[in-house]
């Protein structure tokens, strides 16, 4: 049975679509069939992080507006060969999403036989956010542990419980998880940033992965390659054991204390 | 509640009088300087936009000590509706404040508190008002929401998120933390009070008196508190202090 994820937050620039990306290459890498799409109309992002900005023909909005077929508009990975990616439109805005197109693309997608379709989402609460959720089976809220991340995903975190199918009709409601990225240990010993703890507290949620901050991030936009494909990261290795919990595996969380400094490293600086 | 009777044979009415009881925010006229009037409104209003705004008012007259003019009537009236309020009504016995409710079109409503004139009885209602159960939330309420309980105490069982709004017109209870906005006594029950677990409030409202925390002070941050009405006073405590 096909599960529809949506990858939001509220705030702005928390790691939405570098959370989408490094998921749905996470859950193909293990044999899923999944398809990842872009909602933000008009300023997608999520081919370029999935590097295949160069081989969009057709778009999510064509779809809907019935120009050509699913088929013809879904990108498939050149990395992992049971993912798809449908890209936002670039020309056009979010009004041109209607809530009947997008359920039609997702009743599409489930009878293709996709596990999993992972809806990256805008930021804000406007209409692109709000079709990205609609939907939804379950969530990943991504926040950072800093004051208007964490006001912004409760607000989220409302409308996910109010706003959405799964609420409206009562049946059991959306499944929400929390994702923290771009954590600093460092800061967070030193009390300048907020602690996973603090941000729990706050959300009154469970996280399912806390992504340490990581220059490798930056360069895996700029390359389009997801920062999950890259194995020598930190936030790649996070971002599998989010994957793994999001399967329902029990870990324990990685990355919550500032790396020991080896002797060597210690000695000749490193 | 009482009806009209209604005869078999005429058509369906356009309209039917019931008689029920409103709660109405009532403002203390204690001077007519509109200035004075606009600034210390306006900031009312600011402080708790949601609770006030275009909220229907009545213009208590009884502490002026004098009948005031017409022209000082109107000039008071734009001045509350420029501040975001709505007059609906006018308190006061003397014959000028008649007068006033005439030319101002605004009904005369019967004052608070009992006065010396006799006021009309109303037929009291054939079947007891049921009581209401608490509204019970179990769900924390996020930034953004509000929950309201109408005529009737409201308990959270969870945390009522900053840029949260929890309402009740009796008291409000919150089993967890307060981080958002309590208003208790919404409709001007005094006696309502305002219950948590760890307080953190934005504002806290008991019957209209409120108080914005910018700051949260020491004895109250994070600790279980009650708020409540004394006189004209709104009192926190520690609980079981």
């Amino acid at each position: 049975m096909a599960e529809i994820i949506v990858v939001t937050s509220g705030k702005g620039g928390v790691g939405k679509t570098t959370t989408s990306a490094s998921v749905a290459c996470g859950l193909a890498r293990r044999g899923k069939r999944v398809a990842v799409i872009d909602f933000d109309i008009g300023l997608r992002n999520l081919d370029l992080i999935m590097g295949c900005e160069r081989r969009v023909v057709y778009d999510f909005v064509n779809v809907i507006q019935g120009d050509c077929t699913l088929k013809q508009a879904l990108i498939k990975d050149k990395r992992l060969e049971t993912l798809h990616v449908l890209a936002a439109s670039q020309t056009r805005d979010k009004d041109a999403l209607t809530a009947e197109g997008v359920k039609r693309v997702l009743d599409e997608l489930i009878a293709e036989g996709f596990d999993y379709i992972l809806c990256d989402s805008p930021a804000g609460i406007e209409k692109g956010a709000h079709l990205a959720m609609y939907y939804a089976d379950r969530a990943v809220v991504v926040v950072n542990p800093e004051v208007s991340s964490v006001r912004d995903s409760d607000r989220i975190l409302g409308l996910l419980a109010s706003k959405t199918q799964r609420a409206e009709r009562g049946n059991g409601g959306v499944k929400e998880h929390l994702l923290l990225t771009r954590y600093n240990p460092r800061r967070v010993a030193s009390g300048e940033m907020m602690s996973v703890d603090d941000v729990k507290e706050i959300l009154g949620l469970d996280v399912i992965g806390v992504v340490p901050e990581s220059p490798e991030v930056l360069a895996a936009s700029n390359s389009g390659i997801p920062v999950i494909l890259n194995d020598e990261s930190d936030a790649s290795r996070a971002y599998d054991d989010a994957v793994g919990r999001l399967l329902g595996e029990v870990l324990p969380l990685r990355f919550l204390e500032e790396p020991k400094k080896g002797f060597f490293a210690r000695m000749f600086g490193g | 509640m009482m009806t009209q009777p209604v005869d078999a044979a005429a058509p369906a009415p356009a309209v039917e009088i019931r008689f029920g009881q409103v709660g109405l925010i009532q403002v203390r006229i204690r001077s007519t300087d509109p200035g004075a009037i606009l600034d210390e409104l306006t900031g009312k209003v600011a402080s708790a936009p949601l609770f006030f705004q275009r909220t229907g008012v009545c213009l208590d007259l009884t502490a002026l000590g004098r009948d005031p003019l017409l022209e000082e009537m109107r000039a008071v009236m734009d001045v509350v509706r420029r501040a975001g309020m709505l007059p609906v009504g006018l308190v006061g016995g003397s014959a000028a404040v008649e007068s006033l409710s005439a030319t101002l079109e605004l009904p005369v409503l019967a004052p608070f508190r009992p006065q010396t004139q006799a006021v009309p009885v109303v037929q009291p209602a054939e079947r007891a008002e049921p009581c209401m159960p608490t509204l019970m939330q179990q769900q924390p309420v996020r930034s953004g929401q509000r929950v309201y309980a109408r005529g009737r105490d409201l308990v959270v069982t969870a945390t009522v998120g900053a840029g949260a709004e929890v309402i009740a017109d009796g008291s409000v209870h919150v089993y967890g933390a307060l981080r958002g906005r309590a208003v208790a006594g919404a409709r001007g029950e005094t006696g309502a009070r305002v219950f948590c677990q760890e307080f953190r409030a934005e504002l806290v409202s008991v019957a209209g008196v409120f108080r914005v925390f910018e700051t949260l002070p020491p004895e109250l941050a994070g600790k279980p508190v009650q708020a409540w009405l004394e006189g004209d006073d709104l009192r926190f405590s520690a609980l079981g202090t």
